[in-house]
């Protein structure tokens, strides 16, 4: 019962910052109706800006932090809203996707020229002590990681759902041409969204590269898993995405500890062929319609 | 006659070689409920998306208030106090009817710190739910508003144009697809909110019984041009207007 504990608490864990990547892909779908390859990359990024701050700039950990989430908004949010995502949105969602997968192997092939094919150690916020829940040794970074990660969904969750800023977000998502029409800054609204995708990408990073280590190919594995945790969940709703996060989480580490390490990888393309077969609009997702 | 609450003057709009708007003008005062009626292609949603800013005309001006609105965009035109409801249905259909009135007027009040941090209802949830009251939503003050009925929905759509408290909305087929119950109810509503605030409507529709009791002057298109305008019965008697739409 311990082990099944732990294996179940580090898998929440780890399942939470997949949660954090894939409410990045519902909330960029909801405001541009695209789908940005590119967010394992966003991922992997911050985490150099960081090693950069570091070993550059020779900041210390805890302001390289703040640097590399700082450079990671401008970057990630600011800048790829306005040189990538709307120049390209008008040619097309299906441009824009494509736009973002040359925007991943770009950011992927830079950090591999710029800081070597080598893992790069990353240090951690908090300190890897094993503390004692209900007779299981559990991480103490993996708790705080998880309840971290959590606490940024309630507190998105609250943003969107309880601000004036927050509901006009929801609107541009569900109706921006309506929304515009009653006064609603659309174009910012759209922006704010980038820039929350920007800052949860890098959250996730600090919080998953003390594991993964900082390396170019990073966003690989994450992007991916994230991608098909915000299907699996419901890809048009941000509590579907924390529901397929956490449960790809959980599934992989039981999987991995009970069954077979093997084929852990196989674990979220089966689960989402499950999905797609069972229930495509995901966990928590509503069907979409669209005009034609 | 107070200055005009719109003014349109010689807007001209073509697409390739055809000429959608030929040269159209007229004034809408404040209380005036005017109709643009015509047949379908005689450029009535053209000149509409002209007044809104969705489309640039070619040549000529539109102001609201005195105020040239000429490049501004939709949500400008809002807060100068101009409301549309739509021809398809335009509501948030994930929110409940209460938080799409609400959201409506929002973007009226409050600071831009307000709006990050304020109350998420900007204290207008007494206004909106008055407004739910005028328009008889109070029922369905909870339910998600993609959950309506098309007239429902209708129905909410105006009383969002109107929560902003605009001097001018402009009504795009306000009777398209709704059943003759509801619409007799939207009409009276519409009418009822026309004489209590003085706002001054623009109305295209092809209903013209509806049209016909709502509005208080008719201007009717043609080819992109104006072919005639009055009152109502004038313009059910004109010869020109019932060879070219109305018919016998």
């Amino acid at each position: 019962m311990s082990q099944f504990l732990q294996v179940f608490l580090s898998g929440l864990a780890t399942g939470a910052v997949y949660a954090l990547v894939a409410i990045g892909f519902t909330l960029v779908w909801q405001a541009a109706q695209t789908v940005n390859f590119a967010q394992g990359e966003f991922v992997m990024v911050p985490a150099f800006f960081v090693l950069i701050g570091m070993h550059w700039l020779g900041l210390s950990f805890w302001v390289a932090l703040l640097f590399g989430f700082a450079v990671s908004i401008v970057v990630l949010g600011l800048l790829f809203k306005k040189l990538i995502v709307e120049p390209i949105l008008p040619h097309g969602g299906i441009t824009l996707i494509i736009a973002t997968m040359a925007l991943g192997i770009l950011l992927k092939e830079s950090a591999k020229e710029f800081y070597g094919a080598e893992a790069q150690p990353f240090p951690a916020m908090f300190p890897g002590d094993q503390i004692d829940v209900f007779g299981a040794a559990v991480s103490l970074r993996d708790l705080l990681n998880l309840v971290i990660s959590l606490g940024i969904v309630i507190l998105l969750t609250l943003f969107l759902n309880r601000t004036r800023t927050g509901r006009c977000m929801q609107a541009t998502a569900q109706n921006p041409g309506v929304a515009e029409i009653l006064g609603v800054d659309v174009k910012r609204m759209v922006l704010y969204t980038f820039l929350i995708n920007a800052a949860l990408a890098a959250l996730a990073s600090f919080l998953i590269t003390p594991v993964y280590l900082a390396k170019f190919s990073n966003g690989e594995t994450l992007g991916l898993i994230a991608f098909i945790a915000a299907i699996v969940g419901g890809f048009n709703q941000i509590r579907g995405a924390l529901v397929g996060g956490l449960l790809i989480g959980v599934l992989d580490n039981l999987t991995a500890t009970y069954v077979t390490a093997q084929y852990r990888a196989a674990l979220p393309l089966v689960l989402l062929i499950v999905i797609i077969l069972v229930r495509p609009q995901g966990i928590m997702g509503t069907s979409e319609g669209r005009a034609v | 006659m107070s200055d005009p609450v719109l003014s349109i003057r010689n807007i001209e709009k073509s697409f390739g070689g055809i000429r959608a708007v030929r040269g159209v003008s007229f004034d809408v005062h404040k209380g005036e409920v005017l109709g643009l009626i015509g047949p379908n292609g005689s450029g009535k949603s053209t000149l509409f998306n002209c007044i809104l800013g969705q489309l640039a005309p070619d040549a000529g001006e539109v102001s609201v208030n005195g105020r040239s609105v000429a490049g501004m965009r939709a949500s400008q035109m809002n807060r100068l106090g101009v409301g549309r409801t739509f021809q398809q249905l335009s509501v948030f259909p994930k929110m409940s009817v209460l938080d799409n009135i609400i959201l409506a007027g929002q973007e009226h009040h409050g600071t831009m710190l307000s709006r990050l941090f304020g109350a998420p209802d900007a204290g207008l949830t007494g206004e909106a739910e008055r407004m739910i009251a005028f328009f008889r939503l109070t029922h369905l003050r909870d339910e998600l508003a993609g959950s309506l009925s098309y007239g429902q929905q209708k129905l909410v759509d105006a009383a969002m144009a109107f929560m902003a408290g605009p001097s001018l909305v402009l009504l795009d087929e306000p009777a398209g697809g709704v059943n003759l119950t509801m619409l007799s109810h939207f009409k009276e509503r519409l009418s009822a909110y026309n004489a209590e605030h003085g706002t001054t409507f623009v109305v295209i529709e092809h209903n013209m019984e509806f049209v016909m009791s709502l509005c208080t002057r008719i201007i009717v298109l043609a080819e992109g041009a104006v072919i005639a305008e009055g009152s109502p019965d004038e313009i059910r008697a004109n010869q020109t207007v019932i060879d070219a739409y109305l018919g016998g």
